[in-house]
């Protein structure tokens, strides 16, 4: 039967035996997942063996494109990328967008699996049907940058997924690069290519795909614009990106300053505001087939990082670089920069040289220790520790080994290791604020981060915790609740008009469910699209563009699906309930006279995992929910 | 004068919509390859800049067609084939300074922008940002320099359309 919509089949390449073998795509397995994480999930929970060393042979490697991908559905561009984390030892997973994920599927592939290892470094050029495992031994030890250069001169119009030094070196939080300015940051997956010796996935297709019913998927596409363009957010978001919440997350006292001990820094508003976009940027950047285009060209014409260009400054190397190691604009700029050549995560990266200068502020590491004098502010040190850490020189070998492990190694610093499960933490100090956001850094199947609980009505205008970390302020009026695509009465229980709060573990569990489904049907989860296209205009548009008929209910309980998977995934590599908590710091050292209750956090915690249909005290996923969801447990 | 697309590459974020939609439209199927409006990158500049047959006056394709089936249409302007007697050659391409027409491998013929069988084209109406115009092409070059003119003359001008998005406003003023 031929599949609408989608490329066909999933290409799975073993290295050890230079082995391809091309799964056809059976609509089956198209409805189970979706496409994305859903696939992602599947596949790892199934084929992946328990206690997989993550860094071994034994791991796998998978991308799994949108399933909107390859259509000009308004920020149809995101493909992601998973595998057993070596750095959380748990369920890895990152998101991307750019111009990858169009390329494998008009190859032909919703799907790439990568297993085993290769004996010396290569690459994979994927051109259609024709799949070559190349040797990489010219490519290995350059930069990201120098190895795209030369991967785009041998062969013209290829997108590549490829790694830098980290990777190369195993660094714990090593990303996979996608092009010269995206990637798949988060969780380590740099070191597990670097592990498999595999340099870079270069692809280009000229496949099409086809859209069960052109006609009405035509009319999808023009309401999610439509959607996406009426969007409260919207104008704000193409002026300034994420940059918008710089200033207020500033004024909270949230910013993860100095290693999460200061909440903001004195000039924070100057260095981090959202007038330097216009200082430095004169136009934006797109990914694939996106309308809002957040990206802003950012060149830095003169001093002492002339010549510096990224493709955008954005809030997360801000906050990474700013505010953890407290660096200025310029030198955040460039920090940007060095981390996508040496492929390495921009948030873990910043994270454990702040830890660092935090050890040496304490007197725990001294000069010696270190090679040079470190402290916060000091860009020369910063960027000389990233070089060591990439390279894993020193101390930054420990280092590179993660915030968790190196306090470990280290035998000190437990207080500064600012983690949950081993994923070094974002912005935002929950000290400064509680909300969605912060609860989802606990609930994460993917450990401390605030990625996969975005909701739709999130905004910056409160900051009031008074409702004992259960609620926090909705800040809208009727029409925004009547707008809101999700099912009355979850919608009832998550926000009540009256006294204008949003239930923080209701919205959290369906936030969770729906940026799942955002990353399985390829779509960004950007404050425009998250707050206007639901599950009703997906639903709209996948059963147009595949034919499978799927009603936003089916898609939502696909993503919640794909949620427990990976939770399952987690539990049997051995996750137990005592990681789900936050650094010490946040329960027992105020800031600004507040600290994160642990006992009532532990409360809407139980409410959330009540919600979810699990156990609320071993977190288990209940029997009843996993015969509801059509799960086998394996 | 007919109406041309008007490019504006300072407004292109490269967002390949205008790709899609007009192989969808023209072409039956969603590739970029298929497409015949095309946005050349450089990716390490995150530089777009779309291109499209400009409907030359004195065409180079139109010398250069061996099979002599490129033709000016002297009522609407447009340079058109007659696909028919197309043999994929691709003299066309190679003569084609700013290489505007796309050979659609599926046929093995050379296509080029027929501005949509004469309809609004489907490119410009989906482009988010405004860097793909329908208008004559005298005009677009007129807004610009009566901007300018006027930037020059005002302190508290509008800044010049050129930063200008649909959505986007920059602090402005002409320094």
């Amino acid at each position: 039967m031929e599949l609408y919509g989608y490329g066909g089949s999933i290409l799975e390449i073993d290295l050890t035996g230079n082995k391809v073998k091309k799964r056809v795509l059976t609509p089956e397995f198209a409805r189970s997942g979706i496409g994305g994480i859903g696939f992602n999930a599947k596949i790892l929970y199934e084929e992946l063996p328990k206690g997989a060393d993550p860094l071994g042979e034994e791991n796998i490697l998978v991308f799994g494109v949108g399933a909107l991908v390859g259509t000009p559905y308004p920020t149809a561009s995101r493909t992601e990328a998973s595998a057993k984390s070596p750095l959380t030892g748990q369920f890895g997973t990152s998101n991307s967008g750019a111009f990858f994920g169009l390329q494998l599927k008009a190859a032909g592939y919703d799907a790439l699996v990568i297993k085993g290892k290769a004996q010396k470094p290569v690459y994979v050029l994927i051109d259609d049907d024709s799949i070559a495992v190349r040797e990489a031994g010219d490519l290995w030890g350059k930069d990201a940058w120098e190895t795209i250069d030369l991967l785009r001169a041998r062969h013209q119009g290829v997108e590549v997924a490829l790694i830098g030094p980290a990777g190369e070196r195993l660094v714990r939080f090593a990303s996979i690069e996608n092009n010269y300015f995206d990637g798949w940051g988060r969780t380590g997956l740099g070191a597990v290519m670097g592990s498999k010796l595999l340099k870079a996935v270069a692809v280009r297709g000229s496949k099409t795909i086809k859209p069960f019913d052109p006609r009405i998927f035509i009319e999808k596409i023009k309401e999610g614009r439509a959607l996406i363009q009426s969007a409260s957010s919207y104008t704000a978001f193409c002026q300034y990106g994420t940059l918008n919440a710089t200033i207020p997350y500033g004024n909270f006292k949230a910013t993860s300053a100095h290693n999460f001990t200061k909440g903001t820094l004195p000039d924070w508003d100057k260095t981090a505001g959202k007038q330097v976009v216009d200082e430095y940027s004169d136009r934006h950047v797109a990914c694939q087939s996106c309308i809002i285009a957040c990206g802003h060209w950012t060149e830095i014409k003169e001093g002492k990082y002339k010549g510096v260009k990224v493709k955008d400054l954005e809030i997360t190397p801000v906050m990474s670089y700013a505010a953890t190691v407290g660096l200025d604009t310029e030198p955040t700029i460039k920090a940007t920069e060095l981390c996508q050549r040496y492929g390495v995560d921009l948030v873990s990266s910043g994270g454990v040289i702040g830890f660092a200068m935090e050890l040496c502020q304490q007197g725990l590491l001294t000069r010696e220790d270190v090679g040079y004098d470190l402290e916060f502010g000091n860009d020369d040190a910063a960027f000389k520790l990233l070089e060591d850490i990439v390279y894993r020189r020193g101390l930054g070998d420990i280092l590179a080994e993660g915030v968790k492990r190196a306090a470990e190694r280290l035998g000190k610093g437990r207080e500064s290791a600012i983690h949950v499960k081993g994923l070094e933490l974002p912005f935002i100090d929950p000290r400064g604020r509680w909300s969605t956001w912060t609860l989802g850094m606990l609930t994460n199947i993917r450990g401390g981060d605030f990625l996969r609980c975005r909701n739709p009505v999130e905004n910056l205008r409160y900051n009031e915790n008074k409702y004992d970390f259960k609620k926090e302020r909705f800040g809208f009026k009727k029409p925004m609740y009547d707008a809101l695509d999700m099912p009355d009465d979850l919608k009832k229980k998550a926000i009540d008009l009256e006294e204008d709060t949003v239930d923080i573990a209701v919205m959290s569990r369906w936030a969770e469910d729906l940026i799942n489904l955002f990353n399985a049907i390829g779509i960004c989860i950007r404050p425009p699209v998250l707050e206007k296209v639901g599950p009703t205009a997906l639903a709209g548009a996948y059963t147009a563009l595949t034919g499978l008929k799927m009603t936003p209910e089916e898609l939502m309980k696909s993503a919640e699906k794909t949620w427990n998977l990976m939770k399952l995934f987690n539990l049997r590599e051995g996750e137990n309930t005592s990681e789900i908590r936050f650094p010490e710091r946040y329960y027992k050292v105020p800031l600004c006279e507040k600290v994160v209750d642990e006992e009532k956090v532990g409360r809407v915690l139980e409410e959330y995992y009540k919600a979810r249909g699990w156990d609320p005290v071993t977190t288990i996923p209940g029997k009843e929910k996993l015969r509801e969801l059509g799960i086998e447990e394996i | 004068m007919d109406k041309r697309i008007v490019i504006d590459p300072g407004k292109c974020d490269g967002c390949g919509i205008c790709e899609l939609v007009c192989a969808a439209g023209r072409s039956g199927t969603w590739h970029p390859a298929l497409s015949r409006i095309k946005v050349k990158k450089d990716p390490i500049w995150s530089l777009n800049l779309p291109v499209v047959c400009s409907h030359c006056e004195d065409a180079p394709c139109g010398s250069a067609c061996l099979m002599n089936i490129i033709d000016k249409d002297y009522s609407t302007g447009l340079t058109l084939r007659v696909l028919s007697r197309c043999i994929g050659c691709r003299a066309c391409q190679v003569s084609c300074p700013f290489d505007a027409c796309t050979y659609d491998y599926r046929s093995e013929k050379v296509v080029n922008c027929d501005l949509c069988e004469g309809r609004a084209p489907e490119c410009v109406s989906c482009c988010p940002t405004g860097a793909l115009r329908y208008e004559r092409a005298e005009y677009f070059g007129e807004e610009k320099l009566k901007a300018a003119a006027r930037a020059a003359i005002i302190e508290e001008a509008e800044p010049v359309p050129d930063k200008d998005t649909p959505g986007l406003k920059r602090s402005g003023g002409v320094k």
